[in-house]
Order: C-alpha cells, then structure tokens, then sequence
C-alpha cells in the first residue's frame, strides 16, 4: 500500500511517514507544500492521501476539492487543528473521507489510514479470507487451511495488495507502484522474486495454486 | 441591609405632601370659618350694643343725668347662651349691666374694642363701643350730654361648635381625598415602573451568545430611561467586541499550539513504537526539545503581545520620563547587530537632533528590534536597512527602508493581525509566529502613536512609525 502525506510541519510529516512505514508496512511519499502534493497526488496511485489543511502555495482544502475535481477515488484523510462544528462538516463535504484533530494519536492515526484503504478497496473487514487464506491486517499475520505463514516484510506488503484486489489483474506496474514510494528505484523483476517467494510459501501443504500469472498482463489472486 | 426603593420612597413623598395640604386645608378652613363667623357675630353684636345703648335716656330735669330703661332689651344671639351688656357713663359711671351678669365678672373698659374671654367655662367674645344718647328736649342744649360706653359679650359656644364641625367635615373630606389620591399616586408610580422592569427583563437575556440588547418600546418612550438604554447598548457593543476579540486570541492561540504539541507528541509516539537503539533515542529526544523550544518561544510571543496590550490599556496611568527617541533607536541597533553580521547586512541610522518623548525606553526598544528583525530577516543577505528619525512639527516620525521580498499587496493589509503570516513556508525558516508586528502594533498605539507599511514586492518594504513627541 502506498500513502501520501501533505504536511508543511516536515517532522510530523516524517514521525507519520515512520510509524505508517515501520507498523503498517506502507510505502509513504511527503509532499511539504499544496502544490506539490496535489503533483504527487495526481501522478501517482495512492491507497490514502493523509492531509493537512493548513498549507504553504495551496490550501489543503483547495487540494482536496482538485483531487475530488479530477475524479479519483483515493480515500483522503484530513489533519486538521481545527475541531469546530462547521470545519468539520465542510471538509467533510468537500470530499474528505475521515479527519483527526491535531495534536493527535500515532495509533489512532495508523488505525484510520488501514480502516480507509479497506474501504477504499471495498473490504470493510480487517481480517481478509480467500478460499482457505486467511489475512490479518491488523498484526499482519496470514494462515493457509489455519496454519501460520511466516513471510518477509516485502512478500506480506505483495499479498495485502493482491488480498484487497482480489480476482482481479494486477499488473507489475500496478505492483510497483502501489508498494514502492517516490524515491526508489523501480525494477520489476523484483516483483517476480516476491512472487515466487509468496508461491512457494503459500503452496506449503496445499496442492492448489492461489497465484495465478497472466503472461504478458500480470498477476491475479484466485480462491 | 435596608433596600431602598424607588417606588416607595415616590409613594412617601405623594402621602406627605397629601399630609401637608391636608393639615394645611384643615387649618385654613377653619379660621376662615371662624373669622366670617366672629365677623357676623360683631356685626350682631354691634347691632345689639346699640339697641342696648339707645335704651339709655336723659332724665327729664337738665340735671343730665341718665337712667336706662330696660322695657325693649334686645333677645340674646343665641337663645340658648344670654347675652351680657353692661354700660358706664362718662359723668355719672356705672349705669346698669344685664339681668344674669355672672357673679364677680369686671370690666374696665379698656382700649381694644374686641376681644375674648371665658367665664365660669363659657367662652366669650367681647365688643365695646360708646354712643351719646340725642337728646329729645330741645331746651336741653344747656347741659353737656354724657357719653355712654357700652361693653356687650356674647357666649361663642355656638361657634365654636360650628367651627368643630367645619373642621372635622374638611378633615374627614381631606382624608378619603388623600386616601384615593395615594392609591392612584401608586398605582400610577407602579405602572410608570413598569418599563424600567421589562428592561431588566431584556437586559437579563444579554449573554455572551446574545449580546444584542433589545430595549422594549415602553423604556424607549421615556425620557427619563433613553441615556440609561442609550449606555447600555454602548457598553454593550464595546464588551462584545473586547470578548469577541479575546475569544479569537485565545482560538487562535490554541490552534497555534496545536501544530508544535503535535510534532511533539508524533516524535515521542514513534519513539515508543517499537524499541529502539540509544542513537535513535537520543535523535528522538532532542528533536522533542527542539519542539520544546519552539512552543516556548510561542508562549514567550504570546506573554509579550498579552503585556503590550495591557500596557496599551493604562500607558496614561505610568509614571514616565522624557526620553530621546534616538537613544533608543541607537540601542535597538545595536541589539540587532549579531544577527545582522550574520546575514551580512549593514544598517544605517539618520538622525537629526534629540527628539524627546515621554515613554518606556525599553518599548520603544521592543518595537524598533522587532522592526530591523523583520527588515533584516526578509532581505537576501548582504542587503541594507536604512532607519530614519525626523521630527515634524510635534510629531516624530521613525522610518524603516529595506531592500527585501516585500510584501504582496494582499497581504499587505492583514500584516498587523495576531498570527497572521504572508507565506507559511518561510517564516517557518525565519522562525516567526505572525506576533511580532501585532506587538509593535498595540506599544505604538498605546503612546498615542500609528504604524503604517508600504511595500513593493521584490523591492523591499518601508514601515513608518508616528509618535507624539514631548514639548
């Protein structure tokens, strides 16, 4: 999963780029004013757009009515000192999904974002079973016929992304795009060493196969 | 303690001046009554003392001797209480008196002609008059004729009576008047009372939500109530505002303290996530510091708008001296001149002979510090700042020239606003909180002075500073 962060406060921006990295495992991008927050926003496919209100050159709710504007769907969570009645209700009429009042909760914060990618990809549970696969995404665990898979930090990141698009085409890019931020190089064989890697530890006691490649079009998640 | 009320004290006044004209219109009536009765009594009585005296005759002999003949004795005024009479002769002296004469009773005659008195418990009142008989006889004309002197008394129980009457109908009269006129007196003062309670009903609504005071029509009709409305919805208004204004300050203030608590409580949270090693403990802690830091110096903005503005309410009540405005410029230069070695930027000082104020040295160094800060922190580095005193008439007039990035014309009008800043980003970098012209603001206006900014983007930015000066 990958989130924005539009913050101008540059360490609270990276304390939530570091909890968001560390405890969900997501790809984060911090764009430091309006501007170039709405350039990330529009250029990239975000899961979650974390935003302040309060920013340099473009004002966070002139950003949030562009993205809405430019019809994408990306769940936007607002980060907002303000706390009265009427600012609440006007951004959340302006297209925010959720917001939270600054100064606040690390945790909480890490709970909404997850919340909103899952309803983003029209999953409102935490827990995401496929045939017999079962995903946590709360302490990111997974189990295959009730027995634990341990998988490395990247292959879990894979297969949450696949989880919440399931039998759907997904494609490398796609892949890449939503597991990787801004500033990483990207090489899509990369994606192929995860792959086979989940394969391999998925089919453990399991004679069926979960993946499924798609040559030429990319990957797609089966029950 | 005793309230005092209005009502009652109105109602008093109305029921002693009653009393008053009451007691007033007693007293009247009755020695008005008395007198036209004693009047019409004398003029009897004179009637009477005369019918008495022509009774008195001359012997036949020319001797001129009287005798009183007692065949036609007038009837007593009143029926019930005789008359009495008795009659001297100037020659001849005492000559007779009426039948009942009380035992003891003397008369001298006197000089008055009128006047009372009691006797054996009946009051008298009393008439003298003299009277020469004519003489029947025409021969007569030898002898000298005597003359007579009569004193007639007639008991006043009647009218003493009548008077009684008279002046208990008038009392009784007067108190069923002054019992009637006080109540209406009452009534009327209570219903005059009225607007002043419906005011206090509309006053009572005031609140901090509604600070709209409606006066009721009734209260807008008097007189008497229009300054006391009229000050009210002034007092009012200027409450408003000052509430108004304070509970900004303290939203804004709030909201300015929100950001930096949560840099702060973001650093300790990420710390805590998962264990970490010393380096990045330590990396965490005094990034927490410097958050400290820069919430500390918030409130330090914040405490010295809050002082200036107090100052600004009662710089008239301070005890100050007369200063020279140059001194302080001087000393405020030379605050500044670190930070301004360190941008390398040269600032000059144009003065032009002492210019004297009375005021805190220490204000005015607060205001032209935070004046050259600005200036120097918003010019490129190795830029100039030129400051200038002048003194105009009795007005001084301090002018701060820099050659920085100015200021947009949108922004030029909200400047002196409580945190307001122009661009975000870079009074991040120059470290300011949107205070630091808000003080200037309010020291410069507590001394009866004004600031005004000229700017033109990319050129730089003149701020102008009037103060009265000190004759």
């Amino acid at each position: 999963m990958r989130v924005l962060v539009v913050e101008d406060e540059l360490r609270l921006a990276e304390n939530v780029a570091r909890s968001l990295r560390e405890s969900a495992g997501y790809a984060v991008d911090i764009a430091a004013d309006g501007q170039e927050g709405l350039f990330l926003a529009e250029s990239n496919p975000y899961d979650v757009v974390l935003l302040d209100l309060m920013l340099p050159k473009l004002d966070g709710m002139e950003l949030l009515g562009r993205i809405r504007q430019s019809g994408q769907h990306t769940p936007v969570l607002v980060l907002t000192a303000r706390d009265d009645k009427e600012s609440v209700v006007a951004l959340l009429n302006a297209g925010a999904d959720d917001y939270l009042t600054k100064p606040f909760d690390l945790g909480e914060l890490l709970a909404r974002t997850k919340a909103l990618i899952r309803r983003g990809k029209g999953q409102p549970s935490p827990v995401v079973v496929i045939g017999d696969l079962e995903l946590n995404t709360v302490n990111r665990t997974v189990q295959r016929g009730g027995k634990a898979i341990t998988l490395t930090a990247m292959e879990y990141r894979v297969l949450e992304y696949l989880v919440h698009r399931p039998r759907a085409v997904v494609s490398k890019t796609e892949l890449l795009e939503h597991l990787y931020d801004y500033n990483w190089e990207k090489f899509s064989n990369v994606i192929e060493v995860y792959i086979s890697g989940l394969r391999r530890k998925l089919n453990q006691g399991s004679s069926r196969q979960l993946i499924r490649t798609l040559r030429g079009q990319g990957y797609m998640l089966q029950d | 303690m005793r309230r005092d009320s209005i009502q009652r004290r109105l109602i008093a006044s109305v029921l002693l001046s009653q009393i008053i004209l009451t007691a007033g219109l007693v007293v009247i009536g009755v020695l008005v009554t008395y007198w036209r009765l004693i009047s019409t009594l004398d003029t009897s009585m004179q009637a009477h003392a005369i019918s008495v005296a022509v009774l008195v005759r001359y012997t036949e002999d020319a001797s001129g001797h009287v005798y009183f003949d007692n065949s036609l004795l007038p009837e007593s005024i009143d029926p019930n209480h005789p008359d009495q009479f008795t009659v001297w002769a100037d020659r001849t002296g005492f000559l007779t008196r009426s039948e009942d004469w009380p035992e003891g009773l003397q008369f001298q005659p006197g000089p008055t002609e009128h006047w009372n008195f009691t006797w054996a418990g009946v009051p008298y009142h009393a008439l003298r008059i003299t009277h020469v008989p004519v003489l029947d006889r025409e021969e007569g004309a030898a002898f000298r004729p005597q003359t007579l002197t009569i004193v007639y008394a007639s008991p006043t129980v009647r009218i003493r009576h009548q008077v009684k009457v008279a002046g208990a109908s008038i009392a009784l009269a007067s108190l069923l008047l002054l019992g009637a006129t006080t109540w209406l007196a009452s009534w009327k003062i209570r219903r005059g009372l009225l607007p002043l309670q419906i005011l206090a009903r509309q006053a009572a609504l005031v609140s901090t939500q509604s600070w709209k005071l409606q006066p009721p029509k009734e209260a807008e009709e008097i007189e008497e109530l229009r300054p006391l409305t009229e000050s009210m919805t002034q007092m009012l208004a200027r409450l408003e505002y000052s509430f108004k204004q304070q509970r900004e300050f303290v939203g804004n203030a709030a909201h300015e303290l929100k950001t930096p608590v949560a840099v702060l409580k973001s650093t300790l949270q990420s710390l805590l996530q998962r264990p970490r090693s010393s380096e990045e403990y330590r990396a965490g802690v005094q990034a927490s510091l410097q958050d400290l830091d820069r919430l500390e110096q918030l409130l330090q903005w914040m405490l010295r708008l809050a002082r200036a503005e107090q100052w600004a309410q009662n710089a008239q009540g301070r005890n100050l001296e007369v200063i020279d405005i140059n001194c302080t410029c001087e000393e405020a230069v030379e605050r500044i001149r670190s930070l301004a070695q360190s941008r390398n930027t040269t600032i000059h000082l144009a003065t032009n002979g002492p210019v004297p104020i009375r005021a805190d040295p220490e204000d005015l160094q607060l205001v032209w510090t935070n004046l050259l800060e600005n200036a120097v922190r918003y010019s490129p580095e190795g830029a100039s700042v030129e400051v200038a005193v002048a003194h105009d008439g009795d007005r001084a007039r301090i002018s701060f020239q820099d050659h920085g990035f100015g200021i947009a014309a949108s922004d030029l009008p909200k400047i002196f606003e409580r945190f307001y800043r122009g661009d975000r980003s870079r009074s991040r970098a120059t470290g300011g909180f949107g205070l630091g012209l808000p003080i200037v603001k309010a020291l410069v206006e507590a001394y009866g002075g004004s600031i005004a900014a000229e700017s033109t983007p990319g050129k730089g930015t003149r701020m102008t500073v009037e103060l009265p000066v000190s004759r």
